[in-house]
């Protein structure tokens, strides 16, 4: 099959999504002639025109909070923020309205808006520009918060992100920006609120997106010989596929959860007990959570390599629900 | 002699003018050995560079006492650290995330902060810096310090609402802050033209009453007279003042920035007829004020000093990875372990 990296998948599916409805319109910092901090808009402004793919002045209030009345008046806007990190700077609009107005309505307001931003550390960009997101925006009831893996799931996840009629957060991972991976020449979404078991295995369930995903491979190539390890990334955090989760350890009875988000109030925590709750009496050990260890990220390559779980932590983890 | 198109020449000292040359001098033949060494792969991350900023940096370092806050802003970053008085070992040893850097390795080329010194460091959530500042000088106000606080900005930052609220508060209690917008026409690939409908930046001040003014910020005199104007009403109590300081931006906005939003010709023409290191130059050794073999021995000794930084950056540590968990709170927390009071 034919390979892409995740900016050209992301590339990909917005082209395909504005070519199909003409609702649909990009806004952002420098996604017009710049084409994207990391080349995902990158032709679209000449294909679409200045209407329909719209560079923004500086100001993330205005992007997701303009975003969430154009939706409300109609459009399907597709919203940029250069980094996730500046989601806070429009926390209002996220936790506040973007969140709230939809149920405040009684279901009349309908937002069907995405808001597209990468995520995650690792390019030493310092505590500011490094963040993973997922925690805080899927901690808001209201919010639909999905993060891409693949480019597969970056392609798929984005079209249905756009289709769907809720405000959808969608989570790229900058590390993972020149990752290639298979996506069909067909045109395809996929479904929201569903994790996918990516690897099978008998012993231990791991359950990972993004970058820690692919550590989380990594991790189980090295205890291959020895231990099983099955593999979920949930693609939506929030709201989360428990089921799935549930399913593959019911099978193996271990669970470790590897985030990149620090730990404290974190997705770790919340999928651990959402399992131990719900499945208790199939787990052959206590779950094991891997996270950033509630520190910012700092800049110093020996300083963000300490905090971001390593494959090695992930092995620990693994080794230690034994 | 002095010539007539260099009309603020005359009013400032010698002192002033060997001054503001020095400052230039170094901002630039520093960030030279910062782009070198960005190329070796020394410097890791993103490092934004000050060409075409150094003017008004140094007009705004020069005006400055030594015990005035920096809060700095925009992406122009180095050169205000350096006319905040950071020694270049120190800033180097950060932009490299060596352990003797001012943040031990935490922050890096957006984020370095000296206490000691009155930086007070940088939100590299573009325009997220302005607020504090204000608070600084609400500091400095009820503390009775006489010291002022200046905080900078881009002409992008400038879209965001807290800028607006920061100049908000500043006019409702009359804080000693001095904002500067650094315009440079760009934030990233989005002109300023794009950007707003107004002549000036300096007008946003106009609704609140605050003294606005809009400078060329590629002359060091303009800056630092209209700074040192601003700092010294700040100073006697007669509240916030708001400056553009019109620059141009000489490279990309990052280093490998293609800018294919730029025409050539447009930088082209930038580069020669804005660049404030070269005009200031030509104009002091034209003036008399120093020799061309002067001015060449001033560029050798900053060029020593600034390998001497990259050597000191070089032969640092590492921070030690156990100090990432460092600084995170101070503790312990109050009455923590003392039990109930
Ligand atoms: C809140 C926020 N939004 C977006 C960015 C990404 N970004 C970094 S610099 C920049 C442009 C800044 O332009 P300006 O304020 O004019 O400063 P300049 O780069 O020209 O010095 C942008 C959009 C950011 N750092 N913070
Ligand atoms: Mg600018």
């Amino acid at each position: 099959m034919r390979e892409l990296n995740q900016v050209q998948a992301i590339r990909e599916a917005l082209d395909e999504e504005l070519e199909r409805d003409e609702t649909v319109y990009l806004s952002g910092e420098d996604v017009g002639t710049f084409g994207g901090n990391f080349g995902e808009t990158q032709g679209l402004v000449d294909k679409y025109g200045t209407e329909r793919v719209r560079d923004t002045p500086l100001s993330e209030i205005g992007i997701v909070g303009h975003a969430l009345g154009a939706s409300i008046g109609g459009l399907r806007p597709v919203a940029e923020l250069q980094f996730a990190d500046f989601a806070a700077t429009a926390g209002e609009e996220f936790i506040n309205q973007i969140a709230k107005m939809p149920y405040i309505s009684g279901g009349r307001l309908k937002a069907p808006m995405t808001v597209l931003a990468p995520s995650g550390a690792g390019i030493r960009a310092g505590a500011q520009h490094s963040q993973s997101v997922h925690a805080w925006t899927g901690h808001q009831p209201g919010l639909v918060v999905v993060a891409a893996t693949t480019p597969y799931d970056a392609k798929g996840l984005l079209k249905s992100a756009i289709r769907d009629d809720n405000p959808v957060f969608v989570l790229a991972h900058k590390k993972l920006m020149g990752f290639k991976g298979e996506v069909p020449e067909e045109p395809y979404t996929l479904p929201l609120g569903e994790a996918v078991v990516e690897r099978e295995g008998e012993d231990v369930t791991v359950v990972a997106t993004q970058r820690l995903y692919h550590r989380s491979v990594e991790a189980a190539e090295e205890l291959a010989e020895d231990v099983s390890v099955e593999i979920v990334n949930p693609r939506t955090f929030s709201p989360l596929d428990v089921e799935t989760i549930a399913e593959s350890v019911r099978k193996t009875g271990r669970l470790v959860v590897v985030d990149e988000t620090p730990l404290r109030y974190g997705t770790q925590g919340y999928i651990a007990s959402r399992i131990a709750d719900e499945e208790f009496f199939s787990l052959d050990a206590p779950p094991r959570t891997v996270g950033v260890e509630d520190t910012p990220i700092p800049f110093s390559p020996t300083l963000e390599d300490e905090v971001i779980p390593s494959t090695s932590k992930i092995v620990d983890a693994i080794e230690s629900v034994f | 002699m002095v010539s007539d198109t260099n009309p603020h020449f005359e009013d400032v000292d010698a002192e002033t003018v060997d001054e503001l040359l020095e400052q230039m001098v170094r901002i630039r033949r520093f960030e030279e050995g910062v782009l070198d060494e960005f190329s070796e792969g020394s410097v890791p991350g993103f490092v934004h560079l000050c060409h075409g900023h150094e003017a008004s940096h140094a007009g705004m370092g020069v005006a400055m006492q030594p015990d005035d806050w920096l809060a700095v802003g925009g992406s122009r970053l180095h050169g205000q650290y350096i006319v905040k008085g950071v020694p270049f070992d120190e800033i180097m040893a950060e932009l490299f995330g060596k352990a003797t850097g001012p943040n031990g390795g935490k922050g890096g080329s957006m984020h370095l902060a000296d206490v000691d010194r009155h930086l007070y460091g940088h939100a590299a959530t573009i325009g997220s810096g302005q607020n504090p500042a204000a608070g600084l000088a609400l500091a400095q106000q009820m503390r009775e310090t006489g010291n002022v606080v200046l905080s900078t900005i881009g002409d992008g930052g400038t879209s965001r609402g807290s800028f607006h609220t920061a100049l908000v508060f500043a006019a409702a209690w009359n804080l000693p802050v001095v904002y500067i917008i650094e315009n440079n026409g760009f934030a990233i690939s989005y002109s300023t033209q794009q950007q707003v409908g107004i002549d000036s930046l300096a007008d946003y001040g106009k609704p609140l009453n605050i003294p606005s003014y809009s400078i060329d910020g590629s002359d060091p005199v303009a800056v630092y007279e209209t700074i040192s104007e601003a700092i010294t009403r700040a100073r006697e109590g007669g509240g916030p003042t708001l400056v553009e300081s019109r620059v141009t931006r000489l490279r990309g906005h990052f280093e490998g920035d293609k800018q294919a939003y730029r025409t050539e010709e447009e930088a082209r023409e930038s580069n020669a007829e804005r660049d404030p290191v070269t005009n200031f130059q030509e104009r002091v050794i034209e003036a008399g004020h120093i020799t061309a073999e002067a001015y060449d021995a001033l560029v050798d000794e900053i060029d020593d000093e600034v390998g001497a930084a990259i050597q000191f950056a070089k032969d640092s540590p590492d921070p030690a990875p156990s100090t990432a968990y460092e600084d995170v709170l101070r503790l312990p927390l109050y009455g923590q372990g003392e039990g109930d009071a």
